[in-house]
């Protein structure tokens, strides 16, 4: 499959990357393997009848694809209630079953960290300061071949 | 202060995008223009560590999408106005006057300009001279992007590094470490203009560069730019049969990483010698 301009587009101009000082919820995605990881904030607003997520922001440290992931289910999650975006990760980690786990590795730390930040803003309803939760990935993002050559390289 | 710091690295960048937008005896100038600007971030930077002030690298998204060279012209001359204001609150007189003296110059000179059709935002993927299949294409799309970030982000590391140490010897390495992936980021936002996917290098996350154990980090660069080396020796099998010329940069690219690991290990065993690890 070639990548389509939508795509290349989502690489050239990442949507909500950076930082949103409002925040009142953020999440991390983390590869425990290769220490790349997406922290996730959001604002959500309160003072309707349901809460949605009026703005979000990612940072990455990781490879393009993940800024890709990053771009394009931060902008679905724009403007989503907090059950929308639990239903969001869930059918996105329900279609990564699908993808060997090499390509699935950058969307899930992203999904995760979208978890992790809705995860956060509910605790700290009860506690204020409660820290940033962390969810760390299943899959490997290293390729099953490459991962063979290393451990035959010794 | 920040302020200054943060307009001089969005001009920096903005100065070095619109050298890689032009066609014409303009990009040496502009490039030329944009290592100035980035000398100007090195020295605010240090008056910045010398009174004590905290800061960092973050700064805004540097809209660069334009039709016309002179577009962007116009928008780093007002990006250099603005920082000309800034200048009147920065206490160095002496590194203001500086400041001020090259943004008057190359005010005039941006204004002076010819203007250019910009074509690195066309999206046409295609490489000149070289007719790349659908794969060479997505796999050498990939590594830009990749790599491009990549040497920024390696700038901005080794240019921390370098303005929080008084080691002489390292900062000699580092130095030269900026000047490669300044190299290597020139090459590839070339090529990326190039194929029409011209893009500025997002944020630098701060803990990569506010590091706090370097023989860590140096230890994990050196991992990094063996990766480095394979995903060259990749690109160039990748694009081999379709331009010689590719396949050769790329050949070249991975064997210049050999001295950034010789830099680096030395860097290592500097540190191990003084006994700073």
């Amino acid at each position: 499959m070639t990548m389509d301009e939508m795509v290349v587009e989502h690489m050239m101009n990442p949507k909500n990357y950076g930082t949103l000082a409002t925040a009142n919820g953020e999440g991390m995605g983390k590869n425990p393997l290769n220490g790349e990881k997406v922290v996730i904030y959001i604002h959500v607003k309160e003072d309707e009848e349901k809460p949605y997520i009026d703005d979000i922001a990612f940072q990455a440290i990781g490879c393009t694809t993940t800024i890709v992931a990053g771009s394009m289910l931060t902008e679905e999650a724009k403007g989503l209630t907090i059950d929308g975006a639990r239903n969001l990760v869930a059918a996105t980690m329900q279609l990564l079953e699908k993808l060997p786990p090499e390509d699935a590795a950058c969307s899930e730390m992203v999904a995760l960290a979208i978890k992790a930040a809705v995860d956060t803003y509910e605790k700290r309803k009860e506690e204020a300061d409660y820290p940033m939760i962390t969810y760390q990935i299943a899959n490997d993002c290293t390729p099953k071949e490459e991962e063979a050559n290393e451990n035959t390289a010794d | 202060m920040k302020t200054l710091l943060i307009k001089t690295h969005e001009a920096w960048l903005e100065m070095l995008m619109a050298g890689f937008m032009s066609h014409t005896q303009n990009k040496q100038v502009l490039f030329d223009f944009s290592d100035i600007l980035f000398r100007h971030f090195t020295w605010i930077e240090h008056e910045l560590i010398r009174t004590g002030e905290s800061y960092d690298y973050e700064r805004d998204n540097i809209p660069i999408k334009v039709s016309r060279l002179d577009d962007i012209l116009k928008a780093i001359t007002s990006r250099l106005l603005e920082i000309d204001l800034q200048l009147l609150g920065l206490e160095d007189k002496e590194l203001a006057g500086r400041i001020k003296s090259d943004i008057d110059y190359m005010t005039g000179v941006l204004h002076r300009m010819n203007d250019e059709v910009v074509t690195a935002f066309s999206m046409e993927r295609q490489f000149p001279g070289a007719n790349l299949t659908d794969e060479a294409r997505d796999a050498l799309t990939l590594f830009l992007f990749d790599e491009s970030y990549k040497e920024y982000e390696l700038i901005m590391i080794y240019n921390y590094l370098k303005a929080h140490s008084d080691d002489a010897y390292l900062n000699r390495i580092f130095q030269i470490l900026i000047d490669e992936s300044f190299f290597h980021l020139k090459s590839f936002g070339d090529m990326m203009a190039k194929m029409g996917i011209l893009a500025v290098p997002r944020v630098v996350m701060k803990e990569l560069y506010q590091v706090e154990d370097v023989v860590q980090f140096l230890k994990d660069g050196i991992n990094e730019e063996l990766a480095a080396k394979e995903e060259c020796r990749k690109l160039s099998d990748a694009v081999g049969h379709d331009s010689q010329e590719l396949a050769d940069f790329f050949t070249f690219i991975n064997n210049q990483e050999n001295y950034h690991i010789a830099l680096m290990t030395d860097a290592l065993a500097h540190y191990a010698k003084e006994g700073n690890g």
